[in-house]
């Protein structure tokens, strides 16, 4: 059998002179340009000569047309620039200084990597629909307008990347690499605050591609930074030890 | 292409002129911050090419007339939303112009009023022959069309010019569907090596 998106390749030609039959299918088109950047290179080419042949179909049109178009864009008024509500904005995102934006794109997949993790570690009805509440706790931190994307390593190796959504002052983490643990030990995460520090949860084990599912952790103040320790099981009140990450969550 | 022949200049494809392309994304760019000055500069440019191509699929003066000014109309409502970075303002706009053009063909009404006007397909093809042999600017896009096979050739005009859906061009010219999306592919591919398009 063809395969579909070769199938949908073959169609640049026809999307670049609009002979798609429906408004349906081109939108379908469309959304697959969308992911397909050869195919949106190609359509962008191919609309030029288009373009060629509609210059080269150029008619004077009739006097009184300029009269009228310029005369009704007076009486217009124009549409504003679309503005990024994007929960994640590409450009503008502040990713710490050593991060280059693709590991930035990396590490958002990850996140929603650990979010499903999280849910198909739920083996009972309860743990289930806590997965889906919680899911749905993180999904609205993930999709908040403004939220922003944080990401550091820790002194012991292996990356915290956080979704921070300071109106909420929630934030969503996920670790990934982390060393393993002896057992009898855990890795926490605190919320480290000029007065007071708070405990933030276990980090979860990771799954086998050394993912952790995402904590979300809620009532960030100003100045707190994100923790992390080694605790000995099932976790501290207070940190024991010296924290092996101190990430700093700009509200 | 003389360059003296001042509806060369006027009517310069954007592919084939890069500095007349810079300055039509700078007066779109102006256009999106309500300089009027700039919108009568860029009817002036852009004017004659979307109301040929929206007649040349139309074909009634007066429904092209009415889908021009709704079209030059867009341009200066949404000029705010074009992206240089999806292509230059030539082709954004002739995208919008094409478009509208398809759009009324394709609904309804049109449509029966059209079948009504429908020249026979060979008349047609003959027409679309004609319009484009007729001006000296538009040598170098005749010259790549005819380094087409026929077919690339046909199913291009009667999509683009004729307005048909790549079905009913499948159709008219009694080959698969299959074949008009790469024919038409290929034949575009050839067509913008042709005039060098980037």
């Amino acid at each position: 059998m063809r395969l579909l998106r070769d199938d949908l390749h073959t169609l640049t030609g026809v999307y670049a002179l609009d002979a798609l039959d429906s408004a349906a299918e081109r939108d379908r088109f469309a959304r697959h340009l969308n992911r397909c950047q050869s195919c949106s290179s190609e359509v962008r080419g191919l609309r030029e000569v288009a373009t060629s042949l509609a210059f080269a179909a150029a008619i004077e049109p009739p006097p009184e047309l300029r009269t009228q178009v310029l005369a009704a864009a007076a009486r217009t008024r124009q549409l504003p620039p679309e503005v990024n509500h994007h929960a994640l904005p590409r450009r503008g995102a502040r990713v710490w200084g050593w991060m280059p934006w693709l590991a930035g794109s990396l590490a958002a997949a990850s996140l929603v990597l650990a979010v499903m993790f999280g849910f198909m570690q739920a083996n009972t009805n309860q743990q289930l629909s806590q997965a889906r509440a919680q899911n749905q706790e993180i999904a609205a931190v993930l999709s908040a307008p403004g939220a922003r994307l944080l990401a550091a390593t820790t002194t012991k190796g292996g990356v915290a990347t956080v979704v921070l959504a300071a109106a909420k002052r929630e934030l969503v983490v996920t670790m990934s690499g982390l060393p393993a643990l002896p057992a009898g030990k855990v890795y926490q995460l605190w919320l480290i605050g000029p007065t007071k520090i708070v405990s933030a949860g276990l980090v979860p084990p990771p799954a086998a591609s050394g993912v952790s599912p995402a904590v979300l952790a809620s009532g960030i103040v100003t100045g707190d930074k994100l923790g992390l320790t080694v605790e000995p099981a099932p976790g501290s009140a207070q940190p024991t030890t010296t924290p092996i990450l101190a990430l700093p969550l700009p509200l | 292409m003389s360059p003296s022949d001042p509806d060369a200049s006027r009517f310069r494809a954007s592919a084939t002129d890069r500095r007349g392309e810079r300055d039509l994304n700078d007066l779109l760019i102006h256009v999106a911050r309500g300089d009027q000055d700039a919108f009568e500069q860029l009817y002036d440019r852009l004017a004659g090419p979307a109301y040929g191509v929206i007649r040349r699929v139309l074909r009634d003066p007066s429904q092209s007339e009415e889908v021009t000014q709704e079209v030059l109309l867009e341009v200066w409502r949404t000029a705010a939303r074009f992206d240089p970075a999806m292509g230059g303002a030539a082709t954004w706009v002739m995208t919008i112009a094409h478009r509208r053009a398809i759009d009324r063909v394709r609904s309804s009404v049109a449509a029966a009023e059209r079948e009504q006007k429908a020249a026979p397909v060979n008349q047609l093809r003959d027409e679309v022959a004609d319009a484009v042999e007729a001006s000296l600017d538009r040598e170098r896009v005749r010259r790549c069309l005819d380094g087409l096979t026929e077919v690339q050739r046909e199913s291009i005009t009667l999509a683009y010019y004729g307005g048909y859906s790549y079905r009913q061009v499948a159709e008219l010219l009694s080959v698969t569907l299959g074949a008009i999306k790469t024919r038409i592919r290929d034949g575009l591919i050839r067509m913008r090596d042709c005039l060098g398009v980037n």
